[in-house]
C-alpha cells in the first residue's frame, strides 16, 4: 500500500513515527501550517515556523524516505489575534516557495468577523498564486460552520476543485459533495471520524474527491490512521486499486493541482550522514 | 512568461522521417519547425511535391505547428558541391530557381517566410561583381514570390554581417516582402554586436530568427550554455521589439541525437523566457522580486555549474543574481537595501546563497553596501557551505574587511570548501592570512592529520 498523507503536523511527531509511517507505506505527506497548541505573540514566530516547514523538516522527512510538502496560512485561531494578523503580508512570500502546495489551514473556528476576513483575503491570495486551498471547519457548531464556510468560498470565486474542506463527517460530507470540492477527512483515535465509519462513508458516497489524512499533531492522534482506513476498506470489499486511489491518486490530483508537488523516490528509507545548512538528524559521531 | 513561438529545425533530425520529426517536435511542445526542404524533408523536386506539400500542410495543422522554410540544404543541387550553386554563382539560375520552387511550396504550406543565404563569394569573383550577382538573384526571387523571403547573414558566406544584409535590402528600394532571418549563434561568432543589439538593430525587418548558442571567431553550433550566447537577453530583446515570428532552434549536427537535444533546448529556452518575463517584472514592480525570487529554482532550473556548485555556484544562483541587478535598475539606497536584507532574510538555502552571489552587481550605495556586509558576515557564520563560498565572490573582495575576510577563507580550509570560490585570493592574501594558514598547516601535520591541498594553494597565490 502506499500511502500519501494529505494533512499530518510532523513538527510535533518524533522519529519513531517517521520510522513507522514508512514501514506502513507512507512516501509522501502535507503538512499544514496550524497553530502550536499556545498562542504565538508576534510575526515573528510564525515566519520562524514557515522557515522549518520549507526546510529543517523537509529534510528530516526525507531522511526517512517520506516526500515532505507543507501549506501556509494564518490559522482561523490566531486569525483573532492582533498581533498576529500581520502575518498575512509575508504570506506571498512563502506561498512562492517549493513545497508549498496549498494555503491553509484557513477558515473558521469561533466564526468571528476577524477569522471571516482573514479566510477571505487568503482565499483572494490562493486565486492569485494559483494554489489549491484547506479549509479547516470548526470542531464545535460544524454544520452551520460549514455552511458558512462554503458560501465564504462560492463568494471568492476559486474554482470549486482547487478546495478541499477538512474534517468532515455523515453530517458534513454531502453538502461539501454538492458544492463541487473535495472531501478532507481527518481519521483519530476517539474523536471527529473513525476508519469504520469512513468507510461507511465511502460505500455511500464513493471513492471521488475524496481525501483521507492523520492529522495527527501535539495531541492525542495516531499517524497510522491512513493505513488503518486503508485496511478497513479492504476488510469491506474495497479493491486494492480504490484504496491506491483514496490514500495516494487522490492526494497527488489535488495537490499536484499547485504544480509543485516533489514525488521522484527518495533513496533511502533511513537516516544517512547528509545535513541540512550544517546540521543532521543523527546523534553522536559521524563522518 | 511571454509572447514569444519557439520552432525546432528539421535539419537536426535528418535521420527521422519527417512526419515523425514533427510530431516528436510537437510533443515537446515546440509551436513550429523551420523546414529545410532536402532530398528526404520534402524534396521540391520530387515528381509529386504538390501531393507532399498538402500532406505535410495537413500533419501541420493537426499538430498545431507553425512553419518557415529553409533553404540551406547541402547536397540538394549538386551531389558533389556542399550548397552550389549559390545566389553568387557564376550561373545562378539553379538556384533562383529553387528558391521560386521554395516561395511556392511555402505559399502552399502557409509558411510565415523563406529563408535564405548567399553563399560563399567564389575565389575568383570580386566583391562588386558578387554584389550585383547577388542583388540580381534576389530581386529575381522576389518578382515572383507570393511569401516573405528573409536573408541571413552567415559565417563565411558573402553576405555574412547584419549590416550588409540590411544595406542589400535599402539598394532593393526597400521591397516589403524583404526581411532578415537572424541567427542569434552567428552574432555572437562573427558580429561586432551582441545578439539582443543585432534584435533591436533588425527591428520590424525581423521575419525569422534561429536560435543556438556559439563561441566568439568559431561558426560552430552548440547546444544553449555551450557557449557564450546571454540567451536570456537576448529572448527579452525579442520580446521587446514585439517579434511575432518563430524563433527556432537551429542545431543541424546534433540529429544523431534529436530527440534529447531537442529536450533539452525547451527546457532551457523556457527557463531563459521565464528569466527575462521575470525581470521584466520586477522593474516594472519591484515587490514582484518576493514571489519571482523564491520560484528561481523551479522555473530556471538548479544544476551546480560545477562539480557542487560550490566555485562558479548554481543555474538558480545566477538567475537570481539578474533578478537584483533588475531590482537594482528599480529601486535605490534605502529601498533597495532593505528589499535585498528582506530576501535574505526570508529565502531558503538557496535564496540566501542567490542574493550573496549578486551583491556585487548592486550599485555602491552606502546603506546597500551596508546591508551586504551584514549579509555577507551572517553567511560566514552559518555552517551551510554552501553559503560560505557564495559569500566569499566579488563583493566581499570588494568591500569585506581584511579580518573577517582572512577567517572566511580559513574557514573554507575547514569546511572543504574549494578556495578557488574565494574572489581574488591572489589580491587580498596578506602576510597575516599567509601566517593564518601557515600556523594551521602546522598544526595539522603536528597532530598527523592529512593538510588540505587547497591550504598550500592558498600560499601559492599569496606568493609563497
Amino acid at each position: 500500500m502506499r500511502i500519501f498523507d494529505p494533512h499530518i503536523h510532523m513538527t510535533s511527531r518524533t522519529t519513531t513515527d517517521y520510522e513507522q509511517m514508512y514501514e506502513a507505506g507512507v512516501r509522501a505527506l502535507v503538512e499544514p501550517a496550524f497553530w502550536l497548541g499556545q498562542p504565538r505573540t508576534n510575526v515573528g514566530s510564525f515566519t520562524d515556523y514557515f522557515d522549518g516547514l520549507i526546510g529543517w523538516e523537509r529534510f528530516r522527512a526525507s531522511q526517512f524516505g517520506i516526500r515532505h510538502h507543507c501549506t501556509i496560512a494564518l490559522n482561523p485561531k490566531e486569525a483573532n489575534d492582533p498581533r498576529c494578523v500581520d502575518v498575512l503580508d509575508v504570506l506571498p512570500r512563502y506561498l512562492a516557495k517549493d513545497g508549498v502546495v496549498a494555503v491553509g489551514e484557513v477558515g473558521y473556528d469561533s466564526m468571528t468577523e476577524a477569522e471571516e476576513k482573514a479566510f477571505a483575503h487568503q482565499l483572494t491570495l490562493a486565486i492569485e498564486h494559483e494554489l489549491p486551498v484547506l479549509v479547516h471547519t470548526p470542531h464545535r457548531d460544524k454544520l452551520a460552520g460549514t455552511r458558512r464556510t462554503l458560501d465564504v468560498v462560492r463568494e471568492s470565486g476559486i474554482a470549486p476543485e482547487l478546495v478541499v474542506v477538512d474534517h468532515l463527517n455523515e453530517l458534513t460530507v454531502g453538502l461539501v459533495a454538492d458544492a463541487g470540492c473535495w472531501m478532507g477527512f481527518s481519521i483519530y483515535p476517539d474523536t471527529k471520524m473513525d476508519e469504520h465509519r469512513m468507510v461507511t462513508i465511502l460505500r455511500e458516497h464513493g471513492t471521488d474527491r475524496m481525501l483521507v489524512n492523520s492529522a495527527a499533531d501535539w495531541g492525542r492522534s495516531d499517524p497510522l490512521k491512513t493505513l488503518r482506513t486503508g485496511e478497513a476498506m479492504l476488510a469491506a470489499g474495497f479493491t486494492e486499486s480504490d484504496v491506491d486511489t483514496v490514500l495516494w491518486r487522490n492526494p497527488v490530483e489535488f495537490y499536484g493541482q499547485s504544480g509543485k508537488l516533489m514525488l521522484d523516490p527518495l533513496e533511502t528509507g533511513a537516516p544517512t550522514g547528509e545535513t541540512f545548512e550544517g546540521n543532521s538528524v543523527l546523534r553522536g559521531a559521524r563522518q | 512568461m511571454s509572447t514569444l513561438r519557439f520552432g525546432y529545425g528539421t535539419n537536426g533530425f535528418a535521420s527521422h522521417r519527417l512526419t515523425d520529426a514533427l510530431a516528436v517536435i510537437a510533443d515537446l511542445g515546440y509551436s513550429g519547425v523551420a523546414l529545410t526542404l532536402d532530398h528526404d524533408h520534402l524534396d521540391p523536386f520530387a515528381r509529386d511535391v504538390a501531393e507532399q506539400t498538402r500532406r505535410v500542410r495537413d500533419r501541420l495543422g493537426e499538430l498545431g505547428l507553425g512553419v518557415v522554410v529553409e533553404t540551406g540544404a547541402r547536397y540538394l543541387l549538386d551531389p558533389w558541391h556542399k550548397h552550389q550553386p549559390t545566389l553568387v554563382s557564376a550561373d545562378p539560375a539553379p538556384r533562383i530557381d529553387f528558391l521560386r520552387r521554395a516561395t511556392r511550396i511555402a505559399e502552399d504550406l502557409g509558411a510565415e517566410c523563406v529563408s535564405f543565404w548567399s553563399g560563399v563569394q567564389p575565389s575568383d569573383v570580386d566583391v562588386e561583381t558578387a554584389w550585383l550577382r547577388m542583388r540580381d538573384g534576389v530581386a529575381a526571387v522576389l518578382e515572383t514570390s507570393g511569401v516573405r523571403l528573409a536573408l541571413e547573414p552567415e559565417p563565411g558566406h558573402f553576405v555574412q554581417h547584419l549590416e550588409q544584409a540590411l544595406r542589400l535590402r535599402t539598394e532593393l528600394g526597400s521591397p516589403e516582402l524583404l526581411g532578415i532571418t537572424l541567427d542569434v549563434g552567428h552574432c555572437v561568432a562573427v558580429e561586432p554586436k551582441n545578439a539582443a543589439e543585432c534584435v533591436r538593430e533588425a527591428g520590424e525587418l525581423l521575419f525569422n530568427v534561429q536560435l543556438d548558442d556559439m563561441r566568439p571567431g568559431v561558426h560552430e553550433h552548440l547546444e544553449f550554455g555551450e557557449g557564450e550566447l546571454d540567451l536570456t537577453g537576448t529572448l527579452a530583446a525579442l520580446t521587446e521589439i514585439g517579434y511575432r515570428g518563430l524563433a527556432a532552434v537551429e542545431l543541424p549536427r546534433h540529429s544523431h541525437a534529436a530527440p534529447d537535444v531537442a529536450r533539452r533546448s525547451i527546457t532551457a529556452l523556457r527557463a531563459a523566457d521565464w528569466l527575462a518575463g521575470a525581470e521584466r517584472s520586477v522593474r516594472a514592480d519591484p515587490v514582484k522580486i518576493r514571489t519571482l525570487f523564491p520560484a528561481a529554482g523551479r522555473k530556471a532550473g538548479r544544476s551546480p555549474l560545477d562539480a557542487r556548485g560550490l566555485v562558479h555556484g548554481t543555474t538558480d544562483d545566477h538567475a537570481r543574481a539578474r533578478l537584483l541587478a533588475a531590482l537594482a535598475d528599480a529601486l535605490r539606497d534605502g529601498e533597495l537595501a532593505k528589499e535585498v536584507a528582506e530576501l535574505y532574510r526570508y529565502g531558503d538555502g538557496a535564496e540566501r546563497r542567490g542574493v550573496l552571489r549578486g551583491l556585487h552587481l548592486l550599485p555602491g550605495d552606502a546603506e546597500v553596501i551596508d546591508t551586504g556586509l551584514r549579509l555577507v558576515e551572517d553567511a560566514l557564520r552559518a555552517n551551510d557551505i554552501g553559503l560560505v563560498a557564495a559569500a566569499l565572490g566579488p563583493f566581499a573582495q570588494r568591500h569585506l574587511d581584511a579580518h573577517t575576510w582572512r577567517h572566511g577563507v580559513l574557514k573554507c580550509l575547514f569546511t572543504g570548501v574549494p578556495v578557488a570560490a574565494v574572489s581574488g585570493l591572489a589580491q587580498r592574501a596578506d602576510a597575516e592570512l599567509v601566517r593564518m594558514v601557515t600556523d594551521y598547516v602546522a598544526e595539522r601535520k603536528a597532530a598527523g592529520r592529512d593538510v588540505p591541498p587547497d591550504a598550500d594553494l592558498v600560499l601559492q597565490e599569496a606568493g609563497q
